[in-house]
C-alpha cells in the first residue's frame, strides 16, 4: 500500500481502527441496517430510497482504508440483502463488493473526516451502486427496470444527506467502543 | 527459480484486485447457477430470513406496545385497547358479511350454514406484515407467519377489505407475499352485477380488467370479487371498483380501483386451502360454499341461448318463417305451393306492394336478429338478469364450473412447491 | 552448471531490478493498469456469461430464465361466401392456450388438464407428439374463467409454459347446413403429414378436411405470423421485435345460392338423401345438400372421443356427401338419356312403336314394367311421360349395351364430373369392356334390358345426374360442374346432337311434370318445368339389406324449357316413389324463381326510382321514361 502514500491529501493512517470493532458490533450493526431497509419503510412512509446498508459499506470502506476487509463486508451486506429480496443471491453482493473496494481504494487520497467529502463520495457512491445494480440486473438476469436518472440523483442526494450525521453517529460509536 | 518468485511477487501486489476478483467472480458464479438452475439458495435465504424477521417483528411489537403504552396510559386510556377489539370485530364481521352475501344468493341457507361452520375460523390466519422486500422495485412484503402456521406457498392473503397478494416463499417464521400489484400476478375476477368473469392485472396501483368482451355489460363503480377461478383466492373476496370502463379494440377496457391497499395495510389474513382436507365427503358444501354466482344460471334463461350465427343461418331461419307463415312444409308430400315473394305482398299496403324484395327480407328478418329489446336489456342488467351475450357466455362457464369447484388449489400449488426447494 | 548457476543468478538480478524499477515507476501508471485489467476482466467475465448463461441456444435451461420467445400470430382463415357474397363461413376471435417447449414440465400437466378440464392421456398424448416444435396448443377458445387461471399462473414460479394467443375459431351455419359442401377444418393427421401434398406442413397445423376446407385450403389458409419477444426472468416481456403481421386468408365466393340452399336444406330435413341443383349453362352448383348431415362446429376444437364416435358409427353414415359419393341406381330416370341415344343412333324415332302388355321377355327372362296393366302401344312421347319400361326394355335391346354406353357416357355416365370437391366417387356405365375389365366376364344381351330402365350395374350420383341432365337440357353440352364462382366455365364434352332428338326427349320430360305424368308435382305455374321421376331399386348388399329395403325416389328436372337455367336432381332415400321426390325439387325451383322475379322487381323498382327521383328535371319525361324501358 505504500505506493499510495505519497498522495494528496494525504491523512495519517488509522491502523489501531481496525481491531477496535469487534466481530459482533459489525454484525450488529449490519443487523441493524438490513432491518432498517426492511421494516423502516413501513414505520415511516417514503423511506424506500434510503440505502442504509449501501451507506454502512461506504462507511467501512472509507474508514478502515482495508480493500480487503472492506470488500468482505461489502459482500457479507450485499448477501445479507439479497437474501431478503426475490431476486437471486448474489445482486447486491456484487455492487456491495465494489462499493466497498473502490471506497477503500479512494479513501486513501481523501481526508475522510472532511464532512464535504464524505457527502460527495456518497453522493457519487450511491449513483454508482444503482447504476451498476440496474446494469446487473439488465445485463445478467435480463429484466428491464426503467432507469430514471433524475430520481437516482434525487436519491442520491438525499442519501448523501443522511449519511454525513449517520457517519458522524457511526464515529462516535467507534469512540465509545475504544 | 525466479518464476515462482515473480508470481509471488505479482500475487503479493495485486493480492487486493485479485481477491475482488475471486469475490465477485464466486459471486457471479453463484448468481449464474441460481438463473440457469432456476434454484435458490434456500439455506442462506433462511439464516437471513429467520434472523431478520424476529427482529423486524419485535421491532414492530416494540413500536405497537410503546405507542399503545404511551397512548393507553397517557392519553386514551382503554380507548386504544377497544379500539383495536373493535376493529377486529369488525374484520370478523366484514368477512363474516361477505360470506353471508354470498350464501344467501343461493337460496340454499341451511347447507350453507353448516358449510360456514365447517370452514370458518380456522380458514385463515391473521399474519401482521413486518417488512418490505429489499429489491426496491419489487411488489414484496414479509409477513409474519411461515410454515410453523402452516403457511404454504400459493396461498392467498387478503383483508376484509380486500386482496392483498399471495404466499410465494415460506420460511419457519415468516413468509414473502407478492402482491397483486406487482405485473406479473393476475387474479380472476368477476363483475357484481352480472357475474362477468375477467382476468386483473395491476402494474403498480394501475389495474385492467382484461379479457371481458365488448359487448359485456360493466357499470363504473361496479364492483368486482374474485371470481375463484384462478385457484388461489377463493371465490367472493371484495377486489375493487371499475374506475373506467370503455370498448376496446378487441376486448373491453377496464381500470379498477383496488379496495384495499395491498401494501399498505398492517394485519392480513392468510387463507389456509388446507382447510378443505376437513370436508372432503362433503362435496355438495363445498360447492354450496364456492358456487356464489349459482344465480346467473337461474336468472339467464330469459333470453334464449343465441348460438353465433352466419348469414346462412339468418337466411334459413328467414326460409323457415316462410314457411310457418305459409304452412308449408318443405319437400313434404302433398306440401301446397310456396311462394318466397308472397311476405312482401302481405305485409305491405297494397300501395307499396310493387316493392316486394325488400320488405320480404325485412318481415322474416327480426325474429332472426333476436328482438331482445337494448331498454330492458340495459335495464335487465341490474336485476340478475344479464342480456343476452352474457347469458351465452354464462352458460358453458357455469357448466364448467361444477367440476372446477372443489377447491383444487392446494393440489395445483404443490408441485411447483416442492421442486424448486433441493 | 556453474555457467547455468551465474545465469540465473543474473536473470534473477535483472528482474529484482525490473521489480523495483516498477515500484519506483509513478502510481498513476500502475492505477491505470489495475483499471485496465478490471476492465478486462468484466470484458471476459461478460463475455462467458452471454455465451454460458444467456445463451438460449447453448442452453436450454438458460432459455427459462431469459430468452427469446416466440409465438405465432395466427392467420385467420378465408371466408366462405355464397354468389351474392353473403357469408357461409366466418370467423370467431378466440383465445388458445399454448405450451412452450423450453419450459415444460411434465409434473405441470396433470394440474394443468385438471384445471383446464382437458383429459390428461390426451393431453399428455399431444404434448409427446409435439416433437420439435417450440409449442403446442392445447385448449382453444378459452372460457374466461380458463383465462383467469391461466394468466394467475404462467408466471416463472408456477407453469411458465403456457402462453396464451389470439386464435380464430371457424363459424359454420348451424345444424350442419351445407356441411358436405363446405367441410371442415381439424388438426392435420398423422397419416395426412406423411401425403406430400402436406409437406410444408408441421404437426398442429389446422387444415380444411373434406369439402371446399379440403379442395381450396391453400387459398383459404392465411400465413401465420409471428411476435418474437424476449422475455426476463419475471416472465415480462421486453424488446418486441416488429411483429410479422399474420397474412389472412384469402375469402373464397361460392357458386351457391343460400336461398336455394336454405329451401333444399329444409326439404331435405328429417330425410336421407341428396339434392344437387345446378345451371346447366355453365356448370355452377347452386345448391347441394346431403342428408343426415354432421356440425361441422363440433370439429373446429378438439372434438370429443364421444361425438367423434357417434359421428363414425352412424350406419347413415352423415360424413359422406350423398350428392358426390352415394352411388345408386339411376331408376327411371335415366330413361330420358336412353331415349336420346336411341334416337340419337337412329335405332328408334318419334314414331316408333313397341306394345306393351304389362311386361315382355327377352333372352329367355321375362322383364315386367311397373304397371301391370300395361301401357299398350306406345311412342316415345308417351313412353316418357308414363314411363313405360317396356318400351325402354326395347329401345335398350336394339341399342345393345355398347351404343347406349356411347351415348350415356358422352353424358357423363361412367365417369366422374371433375367438380372441385374432394373424394367424388365414379358412377358406373356398364359395357362389354367393362365386364371383361371388372369381372373377366363376357357381357350377357340380357343384362342390357335392366340397365335400359336404370337398373342393374348402372349407378349414379345426384350430381352426376344433375351434370349429365343439364347437358342433356342445352342440347347436349355438358360442363363441368364447379363451386367457385371465378372458375371459368368449362365445356367437357360436346355432343354435336341433333337438336330435334333433344326436343323431342325434352317434350317428354316437359309431359312428365305437366301432363299428367308422374312428376306432376314439380309443376310450377307460369314456368315450364320439364323433369323425369325415378324410383330405383337398391343394389341390395347383405349390408344394406338389414338397413333398409325401400326403393330409392329420384326425380329430376329443369326449367324453364325453352331455354333452361336450372337443373335439379333430388335423392330421396327410401322414399319409395320416384313423384315422392318432386316436391323436394319444386320447392328448390320455386326458390329459384320466385328469386329470380324478386330481383327483376327490384331492378325495375330500383331504375324506376332512380327516375322518378333524379330524372325528371333534368330531361324531359318521355326520354326519362325511353330510358327506363330501354334499361328494363
Amino acid at each position: 500500500m505504500t505506493e499510495y502514500s505519497e498522495q494528496l491529501l494525504k491523512k495519517p493512517l488509522r491502523e489501531g481502527w481496525l481491531n477496535r470493532f469487534q466481530v459482533l458490533a459489525l454484525l450488529a450493526i449490519t443487523l441493524v441496517a438490513i432491518i432498517c431497509q426492511f421494516y423502516l419503510p413501513r414505520l415511516i412512509p417514503n423511506t424506500e430510497f434510503l440505502e442504509i446498508p449501501l451507506l454502512l459499506t461506504i462507511y467501512f470502506g472509507l474508514m478502515r482504508q482495508n480493500q480487503l476487509s472492506a470488500l468482505f463486508f461489502g459482500a457479507f451486506v450485499g448477501l445479507a440483502q439479497d437474501s431478503l429480496s426475490h431476486l437471486p443471491l448474489g445482486m447486491y453482493g456484487i455492487a456491495k463488493t465494489l462499493v466497498g473496494y473502490f471506497a477503500a481504494s479512494v479513501s486513501m487520497r481523501f481526508d475522510v473526516d472532511n464532512v464535504l467529502v464524505r457527502f460527495t463520495l456518497t453522493f457519487f457512491f450511491f449513483f454508482f451502486h444503482q447504476f451498476f445494480y440496474w446494469m446487473m440486473r439488465r445485463a445478467l438476469l435480463g429484466q428491464v427496470v426503467p432507469l430514471d436518472p433524475q430520481k437516482i440523483l434525487l436519491q442520491a442526494l438525499l442519501n448523501a444527506v443522511v449519511a454525513v450525521p449517520l457517519f458522524m453517529i457511526l464515529d462516535r460509536m467507534k469512540l465509545s467502543g475504544s | 527459480m525466479q518464476e515462482p518468485r515473480v508470481v509471488e511477487a505479482i500475487l503479493s501486489r495485486y493480492r487486493n484486485l485479485i481477491i475482488l476478483a475471486i469475490v465477485i467472480v464466486a459471486q457471479l458464479l453463484l448468481l449464474a447457477w441460481q438463473v440457469r438452475t432456476t434454484q435458490d439458495v434456500r439455506l442462506i435465504r433462511v439464516w437471513a430470513v429467520t434472523t431478520v424477521t424476529p427482529l423486524a417483528g419485535v421491532t414492530e411489537a416494540v413500536r405497537r406496545n410503546t405507542i399503545g403504552f404511551l397512548e393507553d396510559y397517557f392519553i386514551l386510556l382503554d380507548v386504544r385497547e377497544q379500539n383495536r377489539k373493535l376493529r377486529e370485530d369488525n374484520n370478523r364481521l366484514k368477512m363474516e358479511n361477505i360470506y353471508y352475501r354470498n350464501q344467501l344468493t343461493t337460496a340454499e341457507n341451511a347447507r350453507a350454514l353448516s358449510a360456514f361452520q365447517l370452514q370458518t375460523a380456522s380458514k385463515t390466519v391473521a399474519a401482521r406484515i413486518i417488512g418490505n422486500g429489499t429489491a426496491s422495485s419489487a411488489q414484496v412484503v414479509f409477513i409474519d407467519r411461515g410454515s410453523t402456521s402452516g403457511v404454504v406457498k400459493g396461498m392467498a392473503v387478503v383483508t376484509p377489505d380486500g386482496i392483498v397478494g399471495k404466499v410465494i416463499a415460506v420460511y419457519p417464521l415468516a413468509s414473502q407475499v407478492l402482491l397483486v400489484t406487482d405485473p406479473t400476478f393476475s387474479v380472476g375476477v368477476e363483475s357484481q352485477k352480472a357475474h362477468i368473469h375477467g382476468t386483473l392485472s395491476c402494474n403498480g396501483s394501475n389495474c385492467v380488467v382484461d379479457y371481458i368482451q365488448n359487448e359485456e355489460k360493466i357499470d363504473p363503480g361496479e364492483w368486482f370479487y374474485t371470481s375463484g377461478e384462478d385457484r388461489i383466492f377463493p371465490r367472493g373476496f371484495p377486489v375493487g371498483t371499475a374506475a373506467s370502463v370503455k370498448s376496446g379494440q378487441f376486448m373491453k377496457d377496464i381500470h379498477l380501483n383496488l379496495s384495499g391497499a395491498p401494501g399498505a395495510a398492517d394485519e392480513v389474513l392468510v387463507v389456509l386451502h388446507g382447510v378443505h382436507q376437513l370436508i372432503p365427503d362433503t362435496p355438495p358444501e363445498q360447492r354450496v360454499a364456492q358456487s356464489l354466482p349459482a344465480p346467473p344460471p337461474d336468472a339467464a334463461p330469459g333470453p334464449a341461448t343465441p348460438k353465433m350465427a352466419t348469414q346462412a343461418d339468418k337466411i334459413k331461419q328467414k326460409y323457415i318463417d316462410i314457411g310457418k307463415e305459409e304452412n308449408h312444409v318443405y319437400g313434404a308430400i302433398g306440401g301446397n305451393m310456396p311462394n318466397f315473394n308472397k311476405p312482401a305482398a302481405a305485409a305491405q299496403s297494397p300501395a307499396q306492394a310493387e316493392m316486394p324484395p325488400k320488405p320480404a327480407a325485412k318481415p322474416a328478418s327480426p325474429p332472426v336478429v333476436r328482438p331482445s329489446p337494448p331498454p330492458t336489456g340495459i335495464l335487465g342488467a341490474r336485476t340478475p338478469e344479464p342480456t343476452k351475450q352474457p347469458a351465452a357466455e354464462k352458460k358453458p362457464s357455469h357448466v364448467d364450473n361444477g367440476p372446477v369447484l372443489p377447491l383444487g388449489a392446494p393440489r395445483k400449488k404443490a408441485p411447483p412447491a416442492t421442486p424448486p426447494q433441493p | 552448471m556453474a555457467l547455468v548457476e551465474s545465469q540465473r543468478e543474473r536473470e534473477e538480478v535483472s528482474s529484482e531490478q525490473l521489480l523495483q524499477d516498477s515500484t519506483k515507476a509513478a502510481t498513476a501508471k500502475i492505477a491505470v493498469f489495475q483499471y485496465i485489467v478490471v476492465a478486462v476482466f468484466i470484458f471476459l467475465l461478460s463475455g462467458f456469461w452471454t455465451l454460458q448463461v444467456q445463451n438460449p441456444d447453448y442452453y436450454s435451461e438458460a432459455a427459462e430464465r431469459n430468452r427469446i420467445k416466440s409465438t405465432p400470430i395466427l392467420a385467420p382463415r378465408g371466408k366462405i361466401l355464397d354468389r351474392d357474397g353473403r357469408v357461409i363461413v366466418d370467423n370467431k376471435a378466440s383465445y388458445s392456450l399454448l405450451l412452450n417447449r423450453d419450459q415444460l414440465k411434465w409434473e405441470h400437466l396433470p394440474a394443468i388438464a385438471d384445471a383446464l378440464h382437458l383429459d390428461y392421456n390426451e393431453l399428455a398424448g399431444k404434448v409427446r407428439r409435439m416433437g420439435s416444435r417450440p409449442q403446442i396448443v392445447i385448449k382453444d377458445e378459452l372460457t374466461p374463467d380458463d383465462m383467469s387461471w391461466v394468466q394467475s399462473h404462467r408466471d416463472t414460479a408456477t407453469y411458465p409454459e403456457m402462453d396464451i394467443i389470439n386464435s380464430w375459431r371457424r363459424l359454420y351455419p348451424q345444424d350442419g347446413y351445407a356441411a358436405h359442401v363446405i367441410g371442415y377444418v381439424g388438426e392435420i393427421s398423422d397419416a395426412e403429414l406423411d401425403l406430400p401434398q402436406f409437406i410444408e406442413y408441421h404437426p398442429g397445423d389446422v387444415i380444411g378436411k373434406d369439402g371446399i376446407e379440403r379442395e381450396y385450403d391453400s387459398t383459404l389458409r392465411g400465413v401465420d405470423g409471428e411476435r418474437r419477444v424476449l422475455v426476463d426472468s419475471m416472465g415480462r416481456e421486453r424488446q418486441v421485435d416488429k411483429p410479422k403481421d399474420a397474412v389472412a386468408g384469402k375469402d373464397l365466393q361460392l357458386t351457391l345460392d343460400l336461398d336455394l340452399q336454405s329451401v333444399a336444406e329444409l326439404a331435405m330435413e328429417g330425410k336421407r338423401g341428396a339434392v344437387v341443383a345446378l345451371d346447366p349453362r355453365n356448370g355452377q352448383v347452386l345448391a347441394m345438400v346431403s342428408r343426415p348431415t354432421f356440425d361441422p362446429n363440433k370439429f373446429t376444437g378438439r372434438i370429443s372421443t364421444k361425438d367423434w364416435k357417434e359421428i363414425v358409427d352412424d350406419p347413415y353414415k352423415p360424413l359422406m356427401n350423398r350428392a358426390t359419393q352415394a352411388e345408386f341406381a339411376p331408376g327411371s330416370t335415366f330413361k330420358p338419356f336412353v331415349a336420346l341415344a336411341g334416337l340419337e343412333s337412329g335405332v328408334i324415332d318419334d314414331q316408333t312403336e313397341f306394345h306393351c302388355p304389362g311386361g315382355a321377355s327377352f333372352y329367355g327372362h321375362y322383364f315386367a314394367c311397373w304397371r301391370k296393366g300395361g301401357h299398350g302401344n306406345i311412342s316415345l312421347h308417351r313412353a316418357i311421360t308414363q314411363s313405360c319400361d317396356v318400351y325402354f326394355y326395347n329401345v335398350g335391346n336394339r341399342l345393345g349395351i355398347d351404343r347406349l354406353a356411347h351415348y350415356t357416357q358422352l353424358a357423363g355416365f361412367g365417369g366422374k364430373t371433375g367438380i372441385d370437391l374432394p373424394n367424388e366417387r365414379e358412377s358406373t356405365m356398364p359395357s362389354t369392356r367393362w365386364k371383361l375389365r371388372t369381372f373377366r366376364q363376357k357381357w350377357y344381351a340380357g343384362e342390357t334390358i335392366s340397365v335400359a330402365i336404370g337398373q342393374g350395374a348402372v349407378t349414379v350420383s345426384p350430381l352426376e345426374l344433375a351434370a349429365a341432365l343439364g347437358g342433356l337440357s342445352i342440347g347436349g353440352r355438358w360442363y363441368r360442374p364447379h363451386l367457385l364462382r371465378d372458375a371459368k366455365p368449362v365445356l367437357t364434352r360436346d355432343g354435336h346432337l341433333n337438336p330435334q332428338d333433344v326436343a323431342e326427349v325434352v317434350d317428354g320430360m316437359y309431359g312428365v311434370v305437366n301432363e299428367g305424368g308422374t312428376g306432376h308435382a314439380a309443376a310450377l305455374p307460369n314456368i315450364e318445368v320439364c323433369g323425369k321421376t325415378g324410383t330405383a331399386q337398391l343394389v341390395s348388399t347383405e349390408k344394406m339389406k338389414s338397413m333398409h329395403l325401400k326403393n330409392n325416389a329420384w326425380f329430376e328436372a329443369f326449367a324453364p324449357k325453352g331455354a333452361p337455367e336450372i337443373a335439379v336432381v333430388a335423392l330421396f332415400e327410401s322414399g319409395e316413389e320416384g313423384a315422392n321426390a318432386a316436391w323436394i325439387v319444386r320447392d328448390v325451383m320455386k326458390a329459384y324463381f320466385d328469386k329470380k322475379a324478386r330481383l327483376a322487381k327490384e331492378r325495375t323498382q330500383l331504375t324506376r326510382e332512380f327516375h322518378t327521383l333524379t330524372l325528371p328535371w333534368a330531361m324531359p319525361m318521355p326520354a326519362a321514361l325511353a330510358l327506363g324501358s330501354g334499361l328494363n
